[in-house]
This record gives structure tokens, sequence and C-alpha cells, in this order.
């Protein structure tokens, strides 16, 4: 369906530095990266609205890198929408095909049956800006898809609502995903956000992709430190491979509990997401890659949870977060400065190469 | 807080009276039936139209011409894009006369170009077409600058959205970056106007005659006295204060709708 390969983009001292990417047809694709790293130069590019240095992008098999944006037959919703302020609603979702040719009576139709399909019939009447945000997006959603794009091109379509409104355009964005089996490309740097509708996740730094798969893949098994990072797992404990242990500054962990490809060898991180590190442990020893006692450094409750900093007497620190249930059962207060017993579970820990990609 | 609002308002206060006592002096001062006589005068009544018309006709020449350039420059980064900025600026700064004189040599029959236009049956002595060429010169860079804000205030993003639609290069500017600048370009086109409406030093060094408004009070002046000078005066600024009160209103309609 979507192809992107080896694309280069030079935008002032901005460079895209060969992207190469592949989205099926019906596929949700999030690009997930912090902003300002060229996510939306990306985008936009595909859009046809970006010349590349070099690369090829295809749709449907078909090479479209030098087609103008308006005969690649794609649709692009921005964060701020974009919407014509000059052109009521109609209009607005009415602006393609009047462009492409259609007559009244057609595009009449095709308006009403999208405003009837987004639940914004009411609004066609209306000038842009007495929308609320909400409604904006659904708007420019309607738009984009009236034209029945062949790729729907999303630019953090939720970054500017407020969270209910985010919540429910989510909901929306995964019901026109399943109904008109689209494939959508959406960039974002909210970690749930991708999570929640990606069926494959692609992750970007500084201009460069940095890995793309099924979003369980990245979280379990990041290829380094930056993607780790960006998967928002909060642990990363340096160690050194030594035959058939990793010697940590929580002591010597053996390897053999780690199932990840390649055995690990010099400097690596153990990527440890929060929800590894236990209080109290309770379960059988071989279910731990280690043990210990911590002392509770930080510890802060954040409406229905409690999160905590964790330090080992060789300054390496874990964070790890309790419902305020287990907090209350946990069977001694949890306050800053109490010695606590720790374990880190081995489900869900893996090893990446503590070096930044070349 | 309050001494700070009682001194900006006293401060612009002083500006605004400045202004005002002049033109509120001369306009109380005449006789309403000297006045009506002079609105009989066909040579008056002459002048004026020519006035209007004239400076009609530079603000058209420069909304076809200007337009594109005001885009560009809202638009688009090139080199030396401050230099054309500043050529842009330049008829503002230099005296008035100076300009009627360069145009002079440029568009007179000395030069190739004047020659040439000559050849095609357009000469800038002493004609309409001269007359809206200074009026033209002098008061382009009220129609450009306000044009090139005009521009400048559309988010790029409304004409990147259009071509995705599938709108080309000129229908994503003439179905969306004009209209949205539209209220721009026509403050700036009402400035132009009426800044060549007021022109004197350039359009007196191209064409004495037929005589311009602004020409009529300055020879109606030294020929015969302010007495025969100020209701052609004060008839012109009632004009061209109904004018632009009328189209300003229009402008400011157009915008709550």
């Amino acid at each position: 369906m979507l192809r992107v390969e080896d694309i280069c983009v030079k935008l002032g001292d901005f460079r895209l530095d060969r992207i190469s990417l592949h989205v099926e047809h019906g596929k949700y694709l999030v690009l997930l990266g912090p902003t300002g790293n060229g996510k939306t130069v990306l985008l936009e590019t595909i859009a046809g609205l970006n010349p590349p240095a070099s690369g090829r992008i295809l749709i449907n098999g078909k090479d479209v890198t030098h087609l103008e944006p308006e005969r690649r037959h794609l649709g692009v919703v921005y964060q701020d929408y974009a919407l014509f302020p000059h052109l009521s609603v109609f209009d607005n979702i009415g602006f393609g095909l009047h462009l492409k040719g259609a007559t009244k009576q057609q595009i009449r139709k095709d308006v009403e049956e999208m405003a009837g399909f987004l639940e914004i019939a009411h609004l066609l009447k209306r000038r842009p800006n007495r929308l609320s945000g909400g409604e904006r997006q659904r708007v420019a959603l309607a738009r984009a898809l009236v034209l029945k794009p062949y790729v729907l091109l999303l630019d953090e379509p939720l970054s500017a609502l407020d969270r209910s409104s985010r919540d429910r355009v989510q909901e929306e964005l995964k019901r026109i995903h399943a109904e008109l089996s689209l494939t959508i490309v959406h960039i974002t740097h909210n970690l749930k956000e991708a999570f929640s509708l990606a069926d494959r996740l692609a992750v970007m730094k500084d201009g460069r992709l940095l890995q793309d798969g099924p979003p369980e893949t990245l979280f379990t098994t990041p290829r380094d430190r930056n993607v780790a990072e960006l998967m928002g797992i909060e642990n990363l404990i340096a160690a050194t491979a030594s035959e058939s242990t990793l010697v940590t500054a929580l002591g010597k962990i053996a390897m053999e509990p780690l199932e990840y490809g390649t055995q690990p060898s010099g400097r690596v991180l153990l990527s440890v997401p929060s929800w590894c590190v236990e209080l109290f442990p309770k379960g059988p020893a071989p279910d731990y890659l280690w043990q210990g006692r911590m002392k509770i450094t930080v510890s802060r409750r954040l409406g229905g949870v409690v999160a905590l900093t964790l330090e080992h007497d060789n300054g390496q620190c874990l964070k790890t977060s309790l419902s305020l249930r287990e907090a209350e059962t946990a069977g001694a207060p949890l306050d800053t400065g109490t010695l606590v017993p720790v374990g880190i579970r081995v489900q869900g820990v893996n090893w990446v190469p503590d070096q930044e990609p070349g | 807080m309050k001494n700070f609002k009682i001194i900006i308002s006293c401060l612009g206060g002083i500006l605004l009276l400045a202004i005002m006592i002049p033109l509120v002096k001369m306009i109380i001062s005449a006789d309403p039936a000297v006045l009506r006589s002079t609105l009989a005068d066909q040579e008056i009544r002459t002048s004026i139209l020519l006035s209007l018309r004239c400076a009609l006709w530079a603000t058209a020449g420069c909304l076809l011409l200007g337009i594109p350039l005001a885009y560009a420059l809202a638009r688009w980064n090139f080199p030396a894009k401050s230099i054309v900025q500043g050529i842009i600026d330049l008829p503002v700064m230099i005296p008035h006369t100076a300009a009627g004189i360069a145009l002079l040599m440029v568009y007179g029959r000395v030069f190739f170009l004047g020659r040439l236009f000559d050849k095609l049956g357009i000469s800038f002595m002493g004609t309409e077409a001269g007359i809206s060429l200074a009026m033209a010169f002098v008061s382009l860079p009220f129609l450009i600058n306000a044009a090139r804000d005009g521009f400048a205030a559309v988010n790029p993003r409304l004409e990147r959205v259009a071509r995705t639609l599938g709108a080309s290069p000129w229908q994503a500017f003439f179905k969306i970056s004009l209209p949205l600048a539209w209220r721009s370009i026509l403050s700036g086109a009402i400035m132009m106007w009426a800044r060549g409406i007021a022109e004197f030093g350039a359009v007196i060094i191209l064409a004495y005659h037929p005589m311009t408004a602004p020409v009529l009070i300055w020879e109606r002046f030294e020929n015969y006295g302010l007495k025969y000078a100020s209701p052609v005066a004060v008839l012109l600024i009632l004009i061209c204060l109904v004018i632009f009160t009328t189209l300003r209103w229009l402008a400011a309609k157009n915008r709550e709708l």
C-alpha cells in the first residue's frame, strides 16, 4: 500500500536521514517520537508537500515521489485542523469534491453522508470559529475522508484536545479505521495514544527511524537506549556481560533467564519496566532476576497511584508504582527512608546494547 | 496603573489634536455659500474627479502587479529578500519631487523606455497616464506592505491542506490565500488610493496640466492667496473623508460577516 524507501529530506539545517517504512492496506501505523524530530516533515514528504533529496515513495505500487500533492490521493489532518475559516463546515467538507468537478447534488449527497458518519450533520452551516476542538477535529477528518483517500495522514491529531475529547476522538479513530478499512499513518509524541491505536509502531528521533514493528515487540525488545526511553521504560540498568552473568550495580545477575535473540556482550542495559519491580516479593525465587533490599527515596501519591523511587546501597535507583490498594496492603508503610525488600521479575526484562545507534 | 493610563492617554491625545485641529479649523472656517459656489466651479469639479480617477487607475494597476509580489514576500525565502523589501519602501523615503524627476528621466522622451511607450501611443508627459504613474510610484508601498502582512497572517497549512484536497497552486491561491488576505489587501488599496489622491510633488513634475486637485489648490494659493485656495482644500478633504469613511465602514462590515 504505502512504501517509503530510503527517503532523505533536507530542510534548512534539518534533515531526514534514509527513512524506510512499509504500511500494508488497512493497517494503522503510528510514528512515535519527541516533538521537533522530523515526524511532520516525513508526513508532508509522503503527502508531496516537501521534495525529497533522494529515495522513493510508492502508493499501491506506483512511484509517486515526484507527483504533485493534488494527484497523490492522500488525506492530511493537521494538529491545528487547518479548517478554511472563510468557508462553512459544508463547504470545507465539500472543498475537494468541488475541485474534482463533482455536481452540486453529488457534493451534497457525499458531504451529508460523511457528516452523518461522523455525527456532525447539525454543524454543516456553521463557520469553523464556532466549533469546539472535538468538532473541528471531526470536520477535518470528514474533509479528508469524503475524498476516499488511499492513505489518511494524521499529524498529532489529538494533541490540541482536552482529555475527555481526546479519549472520544481516539475511539472515533478506531471506529473509522475499522469501518472504512482505512490505511492510516498517525504521528504522535504520546506513548499511550500510540499503544492504543497502532497496529505497527515506528520510532523516530533526530530525523532517523530507530525501530519499527508491532508495539509489543518495540516495548519488550527495544533496539537501543533511545527506543527504550521512548517506549517509556523507566529503569535502564547499566551492565557488563561477563560469560553467563551480567555485572550490575545491584550485583551479578544470571543471563540465562533472558531470552532475547543473541547473547549479550560488552556493555549493555537491562530494560526494566516499572511493573517488573516488585515490593515484598512473594513468588518463587526463579521468577526473579534479582532480589534485595532498597531504600524508598521518593514516595509520591499521584491520584490513585503511589509512585516510588528506590535506591540500593550501591547507588542504583529503580522506579516503580503501586495502586493505592496495593500500597495499603503492602505490609509496611511506604514512607521515604523506609528499607523494603524488592524483587525484579524475569518476565518483561530484556537487555539492549548500551551505545548510540550508528 | 491609573497614572500609566492617564499619561499614555494624554500623550496620544496631544498627537491626535495636532492632526485634528488644523483640519477642523479649516472646515469650520469655510463659508457654506463659498463652498457651494466652489462646488459649482467646473474647473474644481474636473480636478477633483481627475484626482479620484487617476488614483483609482494607479491602485488598480498596483493591485495586479503588487499582489503577486506581496505573496512572494510573505511566503517565500529567497536571496536578497530584505533588499527587495527595502526597494519597495524606497518611494516613501525619498522626496516626492525627486521621485517625479526620476520618473521624468525614465518615462520622458530622452530615455528609451519613454520613447518606447511613446511609439505605443502612451505618453506620460501632461497626461492622465503620467499622473497615475506618479501616484502609483509614491503610494504603492502602502498596498504592498498591507497585502504582504495579510498573506503572512494566513496559516500556510491551509494552502498545504488545499493541495492535498486536490487544489493546484493557483487554485490554492485563489480559493484560500487571496480570500483570506483580502481584507488586508482592501485596506492597503484604500490607503494607496488616499495617498494617490493627495500626491502633489511627483505629479506636478510629470503633469502640471491637466490639474489634479492638489495642484489646483497650490496654483490658486500661489496666484490668488489663501482665500481662494482654502475652499478647494476643504472640499477635497470633505469628499475624501466621506469616501474613506464609507470604504472603511464597508471593510469593517465585511469583517464581521
